[in-house]
């Protein structure tokens, strides 16, 4: 098991480095650089050739590389030229709120998911089983920012219950404790909805499709011929083992945790990372760029080890 | 010159959330009892598509809004006036209650306030701003403005209030020279070496002096500032709070406008405006930008090197069409390298018609044919083709191009319209790896053509696109420069317009209406293209 872990870690600092490196190479390969923000209308021309020296932009790729190669290696990912802040700042800022969001909605689409498919296997092929398959497809099919602005049209515009955008209101901003949690309760649920929602359909397909093979399965047979209900033999035997693919995709959406929807925070207007990096990528913000890859491809390293030793510990035949 | 574009997902407009109008309550107003007049209290809710990235005008890239807020906290030794129509802009008493110029203009003398505060009360003195000189002179803090302060060489403290700005010469705009850049507090700030300037967060240790003072700043969520009740300039504000809501999607900004949950929305869509008159809770108002579009033809590239090319395709241009039906009226069609609202602008220039057959004859005189005046236009057995590339995130252009592709088509003439993410469009502008592109300037006020229209020179860099070269304007553009004059400057400039209107390195299009939408009950507005908070001192909440 230790050896596992320490060669699956291995292979984690060299995927987290080779992505770095991409991406490196095709930030600097990209047409533009950060003196395109200098918008002011009396700037002359040489302020640009000037910021590009300061920033370091006249040296060549290489160097520029090995320093921040450098610096990353002992966990200094640099100051953000867009924010004049450290990118761990910048990163620290954004990561909760997207962390926020995201969870809720992974939760609402996970919970949300296996209800619907214990509801359908009540009857399987009835006609309750066949409106939720037809709705959780469409709702899988549907865009996302389609869904958000759906869902904004009705509860926002139409029915006016949740706040349309924002963390909080201008209010509370400036409130503390109770008051300002409620408020943020208040401007999560749209886009919590809409996250859970596209993703719900796809978690009850996968989910009612094992279960009903679960369910055939001698142990389940066994289960009932021991005197357990039809309810319990579902809930209790045959859930927990079909919910083992369910384990592997929490784990592949853990990085989704931390790098976050970029339509659904532009839709909302919600902080998060999706934001932040889409803000660098505009700006030409290499090192919040950088960090902020870094930081998502550490998520995908972890999340497919968590899910690996959550497999091994979920199910005894699986040996690390 | 600023180059024009935001980045405006088009996400929402997909949907367009078209008729979205429940009133939730303005909510914004002061409570007081009816009367008459300004009234006291109240805040402004005000959308953004972008967060400010820094409270220090340092730091900043110029962006025009970030300062506009800036400006409402830090001041100023004066205030510019926006009346460039008449003559250089002129100037109000800020922190500086007067000023002269030596005889030899050469040592200008601000006189300060003297009950000029802090926010954390310290007195605001020439200290700051001989503080503030050094700060933008200094290469390690790289501010963006350092340029302006080129001819300044000394900033001289001679009592608290009195301050003295030396310059190494005599030009037209040492007045706007020496004013560049708000006043940032010696006591506060010069604490940090300057060598870190660029990487610190001056959010913590953000001391102001100005009408308003930051009262909380969550990252691209929502900036508040409240009124400084110690604020020493007159008027006082009667708006007690304004509030900065960051709404990256413009649909979603406009939307919140009509839903009374923001008070006002710069420069909605012009396809949008008719839906802000259409609501009586609000209204458009349109004042003359100074921003102005054009075609630039990279004159270096050999389909474009003669002048009678480019004048055949600017005649072969339905421009009126094309500006009104992307601007929806908001804006008129350009004619020359200084905008019609500046008191540069030369007069006697004559609009370039729309004359198709114009257009072809002059093409036929450089050697491009149609075969029996039909199908592809040819030289030698090649076509005129060309990219126009425009960014991706704007719709007004892209409407534009196909326009143009359109109208250019008639002449047998092929145009691709090229849509480019805006980074990598300024970057193949700023290096000539194009063909042609539909650009825009913000115009500034002191007018000085040497970016835009002299010799591109490598070594200094160069805001001329299209590369255009003429050695008379050259040499008539370093003229006006050091013209101090602006009556004999003027004529100067009259001739470099004549000049480059004849040799159309670009086609002039459009000088855009800026647009703002705004809660009707807001009194006492003047919201002109100096800035829209200009005179927010005065604005209240009427009945």
């Amino acid at each position: 098991m230790a050896r596992w872990l320490l060669r699956r870690l291995g292979a984690g600092v060299v995927l987290v480095w080779l992505v770095a490196t991409v991406t490196f190479a095709l930030v600097s390969a990209a047409p533009g650089d950060i003196t395109q923000r200098l918008s002011d209308p009396r700037i002359p021309p040489a302020a640009r050739q000037r910021w590009r020296r300061d920033f370091g932009l006249d040296r060549p790729w290489p160097v520029r590389y090995a320093v921040w190669l450098r610096d990353a290696a002992v966990g200094d990912l640099g100051y953000s030229w867009l924010y004049h802040r450290k990118v761990a700042a910048v990163l620290g800022d954004a990561v909760p709120n997207t962390l926020l969001i995201a969870s809720l909605g992974l939760l609402l689409e996970i919970g949300g998911g296996i209800a619907l498919a214990i509801v359908q296997l009540r009857r399987p092929h009835g006609t309750g089983d066949r409106l939720i398959t037809f709705a959780s497809l469409t709702a899988y099919a549907l865009p996302p920012f389609l869904v958000a602005l759906a869902l904004l049209y009705a509860f926002s515009y139409r029915l006016p219950l949740f706040p349309p955008s924002h963390m909080l209101s201008p209010d509370g901003e400036l409130r503390h404790g109770l008051l300002r949690l409620l408020d943020l309760a208040h401007h999560l649920a749209l886009p919590v909805v809409a996250i859970g929602v596209t993703g719900m359909g796809a978690v009850a397909r996968y989910l009612r499709g094992s279960l009903l093979d679960e369910r055939g399965q001698h142990y389940v047979l066994a289960a009932r011929a021991r005197g357990a209900s039809e309810r319990r033999a579902l809930l209790a035997h045959a859930l927990p083992n079909a919910l083992l693919p369910l384990i592997t995709m929490v784990g592949m959406s853990l990085p989704f945790l931390v790098s976050g929807s970029l339509v659904i925070e532009v839709v909302f207007s919600w902080p998060g990372m999706g934001q932040t990096m889409y803000s660098a990528a505009l700006a030409r913000d290499v090192p919040l760029l950088l960090g902020g890859t870094v930081l998502a491809t550490v998520a995908v390293v972890a999340g497919n080890l968590l899910a690996d030793i959550a497999y091994a510990v979920a199910d005894p035949r699986v040996r690390l | 010159m600023r180059a024009l574009d935001g980045p405006a997902l088009a996400a929402g407009v997909v949907l367009g959330i078209a008729t979205i109008a429940c009133n939730q309550g303005r909510g914004g107003e002061p409570r007081a009892a009816r009367s008459e007049g300004p009234r006291q209290g109240g805040q402004v809710i005000v959308g953004l598509t972008t967060d400010i990235s820094t409270l220090n005008e340092y730091q900043s890239a110029g962006e025009s809004t970030e300062f506009a807020i800036m400006d409402l906290m830090f001041p100023s030794l004066m205030v510019e006036q926006p009346d460039y129509q008449l003559h250089p802009p002129s100037f109000a008493p800020r922190l500086a209650t007067s000023w002269e110029f030596s005889q030899d203009n050469r040592i200008l003398t601000f006189h300060l306030r003297d009950d000029a505060f802090w926010s954390d009360g310290v007195p605001v003195t020439a200290e700051d701003v001989r503080f503030t000189f050094t700060v933008q002179k200094d290469k390690r803090v790289g501010s963006s403005g350092l340029e302006f302060k080129d001819f300044i060489s000394d900033v001289e403290v001679v009592d608290p209030h009195t301050v003295r700005f030396h310059f190494t010469r005599v030009y037209p705009y040492q007045l706007m020279d020496a004013n560049d850049g708000l006043i940032v507090p010696a006591h506060a700030w010069g604490k940090v070496p300057f060598e870190k300037w660029r990487n610190t967060d001056f959010e913590p240790i953000v001391v102001t002096a100005g009408a308003f003072r930051l009262a909380s700043h969550t990252p691209n969520q929502t900036l508040i500032l409240d009124r400084d009740p110690g604020y020493w300039g007159k008027p006082r504000p009667y708006l007690d709070r304004l509030i900065f809501r960051i709404i990256p999607e413009a649909s979603s900004q406009l939307n919140q406008l009509l839903a009374g949950e923001i008070d006002l929305v710069e420069s909605p869509p012009p396809r949008e405006a008719q839906r802000i008159r259409d609501d009586p809770d609000l209204e458009i108002v349109e004042f003359p930008a100074r921003k102005w579009g054009f075609v630039a033809w990279n004159n270096r590239n050999p389909l474009f090197a003669d002048r009678r090319v480019r004048r055949a395709l600017t005649l072969g241009m339905n421009r009126k069409a094309i500006v009104d039906s992307a601007y929806h009226g908001f804006a008129q069609l350009a004619v020359g390298p200084v905008l019609s609202t500046m008191w540069a602008f030369n007069r006697n220039l004559q609009q370039s018609p729309y004359d198709p057959q114009q257009a072809a004859a002059l093409l036929a005189e450089t050697g491009w044919q149609r075969h029996n005046g039909q199908g592809p236009l040819t030289r030698n057995g090649k076509h005129f083709v060309f990219d126009l590339g425009y960014p991706a995130t704007n719709t007004i252009r892209a409407e534009m191009a196909v326009l143009i592709q359109s109208d250019l088509a008639r002449l047998g003439i092929t145009v691709r319209p090229l849509q480019m993410e805006f980074t990598a469009f300024a970057a193949a502008a700023e290096s000539g790896h194009f063909e042609s592109l539909l650009w825009a300037w913000d115009e500034a006020t002191k007018i000085d053509l040497t970016s835009e229209w002299c010799t591109p020179s490598e070594s200094a860099g160069t805001l001329n696109l299209p590369g255009y070269s003429n050695p008379e304007v050259d040499r008539l553009i370093a003229a006006a420069r050091e013209e101090p004059d602006y009556t004999r400057a003027k004529v100067i400039f009259d001739r470099i317009q004549e000049i480059i209107v004849e040799d159309q390195p670009v086609t002039f299009l459009y000088e855009a209406e800026d647009l703002v939408g705004i809660n009707r009950r807001i009194r006492g507005a003047d919201i002109n293209a100096a800035a829209v908070f200009f005179n927010i001192e005065e604005w209240y909440w009427g009945q």
